[in-house]
């Protein structure tokens, strides 16, 4: 057996392609997220689709909150399931908090990653004292109480911040999979990525990376698409995605298609 | 006779009685007389992780999604409640008889337990007091269920109250079983099951049994359990933290944290003597003193350790490591150099004399400084078998002080928190209740209340100030399958409801404005109407009745005031609201039973409207606590739904059909998201039968070719082959005799070749002919896909603005079918078509088969009656197109750029070359300087704007884009080119796109070549038109110099409006006018210039009628 993972994180390989592709969504939504980018890749790749544990669409029973304290554990995971797949070597794009769980996947097993896409991805979220990665502490728990105060009102503020453009339907699309997270889960894993810091580990990929940035993003200032560029281990590219928010592929996903395929083919 | 709580609380053990206490708050809150099992059922439901909702979530039926059964039953156990009878306000409202016979028979099986007789045993030893059996929280809990009321209410939700007494009798043995079928191992991602038990029936928090960063402490322990490469070097900013935090927890013996192989393992922190001696700090003698002493006891503490081992804790790498800022004078460098490596080689020495004993550990911040650790000393990794150890999490102050008051959350999560109490003293210590999320609770409440005082038919409130007035005894689930009833209800109790709503709404407004933000008054109906979604066909009476609550609480938020003033009216006005409230339900959920619910409302309300006008302003007030916008919104609503209703009920049923995609109202706010839906829907309803007319009207009268062709001709004269053929096929299409198929299907034209504005107009001239309307065009430009806006001149038809704001995050395929779905029977453009993306092209391919195009939903929409013409302006033999493209002077580029700048005119002295060139006879000349340079100034910008990106550091295919750019902006040869460099540099994607554009020409109607249009012959007609004016208006002494740029502007004009008459009627008018003015101005004496000159940036602020030229000419 040993396909329980499989089973409850929604594992689902597509397309038809000789090599495996895979796509994981970050916070606040789930493998659906991927579905206008999908079909671009279908015919040439065998896609891995899968939900983080914290995805609302994972029975809410399998967040272990002593297990997922850390990304580690989100990183046991996806090896779990590459590994239970049988896959030897894939390309690997991750959306935000996604982004992070690859790069420390491919610190621990390098020889599985032909090659790391990262959209939308910081290292550490909180400025530093020669760092600036967007938020400030205080603002932080600032996001952290009004989540607690009253959850849906805060997706409804900030699902249209993230989407950043004005595309009232990648806004729908978001605040429909955030609000689908429990909002205890939901907290944890906001905490658990705040409190993340990568900025040390960085060195250690060996993968080549292609980080993808667009124009403007809440969550990600423009600085650390260069922070990574310049920190990350393996041979590293920046695209810049003209398009704006954090989600790009909800809300611009031809042009971060044709993003990807470029820098696949690399 | 009801027992006093004191005397029922001494029977249970303590979490019991927690239990109970938790029931009799919820009776104290809501007035009851008696606390029963129903209260003890709420309460334990309410809490987050109590042993009830444990074992309902192993016992619920998996027929339904967990969280949707846990609302049901919430909600049925709210409903029961809401049914008992309510009394003045008790301190503790007494345990019922029921209860009491509950908790007297759980006494009774705990004692013949034999499982717990043990348990028993132990109570009674820890408990002085043992002279009855304390009951546990499991038993009590299991003759509650027994209680008939109980089992009913789970019974509605779904539940058998039998496999939930099952699943409480039997706990979960391993975890795992719980969540996976117990055949299969544990799932990996669970693995880390250390302490699950613990905390799994007590407190069961999901925090209790840990701590955070505890992962970091074990990943650190797995590393020290490894055979080799044994010694972890933590690295991360947060590396220290987490360190620290793991010897604390091996000195202090914490389970958990070590694997099973290592015991009572000792730590020694040596890091602070290290620095202090490299760094040379606090004298160099005593450093050294202490330094050697250290390394002593470490040695010491490895003869005498009895456990595993001892772990050395060296610090951070830094201290090892020369560092570069504080730069100290040379010979100290050497001195500290000499000290690490004295530290180092220390350290290796120990580690060989104590390899299976001794573990190093160690941190550093980032990968680098362990690299320049590597470079001086060289063996070191190996020597120490150091193992790196990625640590990315911070454990700060915050996250320790984080208390997931889930109660909080659950307020504004769970629908109906509402129905619940939050559990007053609640028994986890970790948890503070904030009154933020108790306010909202109150605020729910109110709609609550709201709600059950327009049902006038639920008798009991949750508030005790306002329920004391209300008759008890009336049972809604019976009296609610008759919809009428409740009205008459209404009625009677109208004056006093009124009164009610009115000073409750107050109330809670002002709570509200003082401690939250107007839009969450609106909340909680919209969170209610979110969750009715009910799976249980048995729960069907209860869920009804509560869809009724929620669409009844919905709106009279805002509308309450008005509902106050109003008199005669406001009944129906209540109907009209709840069945606002009702199709929104509708719309929002795709469940057939509250189609059906929803529209027996609709045909129960219409009647009374028929016989009543209905002449209602429902302009809100405005001082409502509601967004700006809202007000004019819900108006449209209402409004909007009188009209359908005068309409008939297929209509409604359509336009419920037309409305229900729940996830597009989720998460919006649904009234002027529903207003502004239910308009375009009815907009959709009336354009398809405007459509059909049209239909009908093009059938009996069938426009021959010629009528047809001259229509096309007076829209764009020069292609007359193309139109040739293009009104040959549409004619033919038309007349039902193509290509043997039946009438209405679709036509699809490739038109392929230059001329971008010919083809527009065509397509244009289609929509006007065909459908009887320009505006039924769909115009996509698939290049805009690709995340490059062609930047075109400003000299565009009215229908072809640049789609790419139209498309807005959605994909053209989506947008297409979007526009299609709002007017069928158009002319859809397709611009660009070899540019399409896998998606379009699929969905094309797909099309042209099989008359349906399906959007990246999966939804299919019929493509009949509707003509498609896709552009390209490669054609499939390039030669012909090539030779018969001669580029002159005017390229269909360049006039493409063109802008609408104002034009001037100013006079100079003529200089000798003028002069000179007077002395030619020509009385117009075109200046070039500026227009021969245009191509290399776009091609300057271009590269700059490269630079900069680069300078940025951010493109790293410069050239690529560069290339991308450059096919926008140069003639067409170049784009040729570039798109070849493109093929190759996509590689196999492009050779695909270009079988398929192979493809889908064969597929096509007909293809339609067309010729480059003429824009020297152009220009020299503008010219030849200009020097007649000239001499006209000024004499032919006069020279006048024209900037090839406004030639360029001219001939766009003409292109763009397609008859050479307009722009010549520009001349004689306009032009000739500005001349005419600047002689009379300026006094024109036989040398001066007339020099006719664009100018740059400023946009012309009037257009002449007919053309794209400004209306005048200034005058300098």
């Amino acid at each position: 057996m040993g396909n329980n993972i499989l089973d409850a994180l929604h594992v689902q390989v597509v397309g038809s392609g000789q090599r495996f592709l895979v796509f994981a969504h970050g916070f606040g939504t789930d493998q659906s997220a991927w579905q206008r980018i999908l079909p671009f890749f279908v015919p040439h790749y065998r896609v891995v689709l899968y939900d983080l544990v914290c995805a609302g669409s994972v029975n809410p029973d399998h967040f272990d909150y002593r297990r997922y304290t850390t990304l580690d554990a989100y990183v046991d995971d996806l090896l779990t399931i590459l590994d239970e797949l049988g896959i030897e070597r894939c390309a690997y794009v991750g959306h935000s908090v996604s982004a992070m769980i690859g790069i420390l996947a491919a610190i621990r097993r390098p020889e599985l990653f032909t090659k790391l896409i990262l959209i939308g991805a910081s290292p550490r979220f909180l400025n530093d004292r020669d760092y600036h990665g967007g938020f400030e502490q205080e603002e932080i728990e600032k996001v952290f109480s009004a989540m607690e105060a009253n959850y849906e009102a805060w997706v409804k503020g900030y699902a249209p911040l993230a989407v950043g453009a004005d595309v009232p339907a990648a806004v729908r699309e978001f605040s429909r999979t955030l609000f689908n997270m429990r909002p205890d889960i939901s907290l944890f894993v906001c905490r658990t990525v705040f409190n993340s810091d990568l900025r040390g580990v960085l060195g250690l990929v060996r993968v080549p990376c292609c980080v993808i940035q667009t124009a403007k993003d809440v969550s990600v200032p423009a600085s650390v698409a260069a922070y990574l560029k310049s920190h990350l281990g393996g041979m590293t590219t920046v695209e810049m995605l003209n398009t704006e928010g954090h989600l790009p592929h909800l809300s611009a996903p031809s042009p971060l298609a044709r993003v990807l395929q470029r820098a696949l083919s690399r | 006779m009801p027992t006093p709580v004191s005397v029922a609380r001494q029977c249970l053990t303590e979490e019991a009685a927690r239990a109970l206490d938790d029931a009799v708050a919820v009776a104290r809150r809501r007035n009851h007389a008696q606390t029963n099992s129903l209260h003890a059922i709420s309460a334990l439901l309410s809490l987050p992780s109590s042993p009830l909702r444990e074992a309902c979530t192993r016992a619920r039926s998996s027929a339904y999604s967990p969280r949707l059964q846990f609302k049901a039953l919430e909600l049925s156990v709210g409903v029961s409640l809401d049914r008992l009878p309510c009394s003045k306000n008790l301190d503790e409202p007494p345990v019922s008889n029921s209860l009491m016979a509950a908790i007297k028979r759980s006494q009774a099986n705990q004692k013949r337990s034999p499982d717990s007789f043990h348990l028993h045993q132990i109570h009674s030893s820890q408990q002085t007091t043992a002279s009855a059996v304390k009951v546990e929280l499991k038993h009590f809990l299991l003759s509650i269920l027994d209680d008939p009321i109980v089992s009913r209410v789970f019974g509605e939700a779904g539940f058998r109250s039998y496999d939930i007494k099952l699943a409480i009798v039997h706990p979960p043995a391993p975890q795992a079983s719980r969540l996976f079928k117990s055949s299969c191992p544990p799932p990996v991602f669970l693995c880390n099951l250390m302490d699950s038990e613990q905390g799994r029936w007590g407190s069961g928090f999901p925090f209790a049994g840990s701590e955070d960063g505890d992962d970091n402490c074990r990943r650190i322990g797995e590393v020290l359990a490894r055979k080799s490469g044994r010694n972890p070097l933590i690295i991360g900013v947060c590396s220290k933290g987490a360190v620290e935090r793991f010897l604390d927890g091996v000195n202090s013996g914490k389970q958990g944290i070590l694997p099973a192989g290592l015991v009572r393992l000792s730590s020694i922190p040596i890091e602070s003597e290290i620095s202090e001696f490299v760094s040379g700090e606090g004298g160099k003698g005593m450093a050294e003193a202490k330094m050697a002493q250290k390394f002593n006891e470490v040695g010491d503490a490895l003869d005498r350790c009895s456990g595993s081992g001892v772990i050395v804790y060296f610090g951070q790498l830094t201290a090892l490591i020369h560092d570069d800022s504080s730069s100290p004078p040379p010979p100290l460098q050497q001195e500290q150099e000499a000290a690490a490596g004295y530290v180092v080689s220390e350290l290796t020495e120990l580690l060989k004399a104590h390899r299976q004993k001794l573990w190093l550990i160690g941190t550093a911040d980032d990968y680098e400084t362990f690299l320049k650790f590597v470079s001086r000393f060289p063996a070191a990794e190996k020597d120490w078998g150091l193992h790196l150890l990625p640590i990315t999490y911070r454990s700060s102050a915050s996250m320790q002080g984080f208390s997931p008051t889930k109660t909080s959350l659950m307020g504004s999560f769970v629908p109906f928190g509402g129905f619940f109490p939050t559990p007053s003293d609640f028994a986890n210590p970790v948890s503070s209740p904030c009154s933020a999320s108790r306010c909202d609770l109150c605020n729910k409440k109110c709609a609550e209340e709201v709600a059950a005082l327009m049902r006038a038919g639920s008798s009991t409130s949750v508030y005790d100030q306002y329920s004391t007035n209300f008759p008890c005894s009336l049972q809604i689930a019976e009296a609610d399958a008759n919809k009428r009833m409740n009205v008459l209800m209404t009625k009677d109790d109208r004056t006093t409801l009124n009164a009610k709503i009115l000073e409750l709404q107050k109330k809670w407004n002002n709570v509200c404005h003082r401690l939250h933000k107007p839009q969450s008054v609106q909340q909680p109906g919209n969170q209610q109407a979110r969750s009715q979604v009910v799976a249980s066909d048995s729960f069907r009476l209860v869920a009804d009745e509560r869809e009724r609550s929620s669409s009844g609480s919905f709106l009279p938020e805002n509308r309450c005031l008005q509902l106050g003033a109003s008199t005669a009216n406001d009944l129906h006005m209540i109907s009209l609201m709840e069945q606002d409230g009702g199709s929104q339900l509708a719309s929002q959920v795709e469940h057939p039973y509250m189609q059906k619910a929803c529209n027996t409302q609709h045909s129960g309300i219409q009647s009374p409207w028929s016989s009543q006008k209905l002449s209602t302003d429902y302009r809100l007030p405005a001082d409502l606590a509601s967004p700006p916008s809202t007000p004019s919104v819900t108006t449209d609503l209402g409004l909007g739904m009188i009209n359908m209703s005068s309409g008939g009920t297929l209509e409604n049923r359509r336009l419920q059909g037309n409305m229900g995609c729940p996830q597009q109202l989720l998460g919006s706010n649904s009234s002027s998201e529903l207003g502004a839906r239910l308009k375009t829907s009815l907009e959709v309803a009336q354009q398809s039968s405007l459509s059909r007319y049209n239909h009908l009207e093009m059938q009996p009268n069938p426009h021959d070719f010629k009528t047809l062709l001259t229509a096309l001709q007076k829209k764009v004269g020069w292609q007359d082959e193309a139109l040739c053929i293009i009104g040959e096929v549409v004619s033919r299409y038309r007349s039902g005799s193509f290509r043997g198929s039946r009438f209405g299907r679709d036509l699809w034209l490739i038109f392929l070749g230059p001329d971008r504005v010919g083809k527009r107009r065509i397509a244009s001239a289609l929509a006007e002919i065909i459908f009887n309307d320009r505006k039924r065009l769909i115009y996509a430009d698939l290049r805009s896909q690709e995340g490059i806006s062609p930047t075109y001149s400003t000299f565009e038809l009215q229908e072809f603005q640049a789609c790419e704001m139209k498309l807005r995050g959605r994909t053209i395929i989506d947008f297409i079918a979007d526009e299609l779905r709002q007017k069928p029977h158009s002319v859809v453009y397709l611009e660009n078509i070899d540019r399409a993306d896998v998606l379009v092209q699929n969905s094309l391919s797909q099309a042209i088969r099989t008359g349906k195009l399906k959007d990246t939903y999966g939804r299919e929409i019929s493509t009949s009656n509707t003509i498609f013409v896709a552009t390209s302006t490669v054609t499939v033999d390039k030669e012909v197109f090539a030779s018969d493209m001669k580029p002159g002077n005017y390229s269909e580029e360049r006039v493409l750029r063109a802008s609408r700048w104002q034009m001037q005119i100013s006079v100079e002295c003529a200089t000798e070359s003028a002069s000179a060139r007077r002395s030619g006879g020509l009385a117009v000349v075109v200046t070039s300087e500026k227009a021969a340079s245009a191509i290399k100034r776009k091609r300057r910008d271009i590269s700059d704007s490269c630079e900069q990106d680069r300078a940025m550091g951010i493109w790293k295919q410069g050239d690529k884009m560069q290339k991308s750019f450059l096919d926008l902006n140069l003639p067409v040869e170049d784009v040729e080119e570039d798109l070849e460099d493109g093929d190759s540099e996509a590689g196999p994607d492009a050779e695909e796109s270009e079988v398929w554009l192979r493809d889908f020409l064969e597929q096509v109607d007909e293809k339609v070549v067309f010729k480059p249009y003429n824009f020297n012959e152009a220009a020299e007609r503008v010219l030849e038109e200009m020097k007649l004016n000239m001499q006209s208006a000024v004499g032919p002494e006069v020279l006048m110099e024209i900037d090839d740029e406004v030639i360029v502007q001219i001939v766009a004009a003409g292109w763009l409006c397609g008859e050479e008459e307009a722009i010549k009627e520009w001349i004689r008018g306009v032009l000739r006018g500005g001349c005419v003015e600047a002689c009379r101005r300026y006094k024109l004496a036989a040398h001066s210039i007339l020099k006719l000159t664009a100018c740059e940036g400023v946009v012309a602020e009037k257009q002449a009628p007919g053309v794209c030229l400004p209306a005048s000419i200034k005058v300098k």
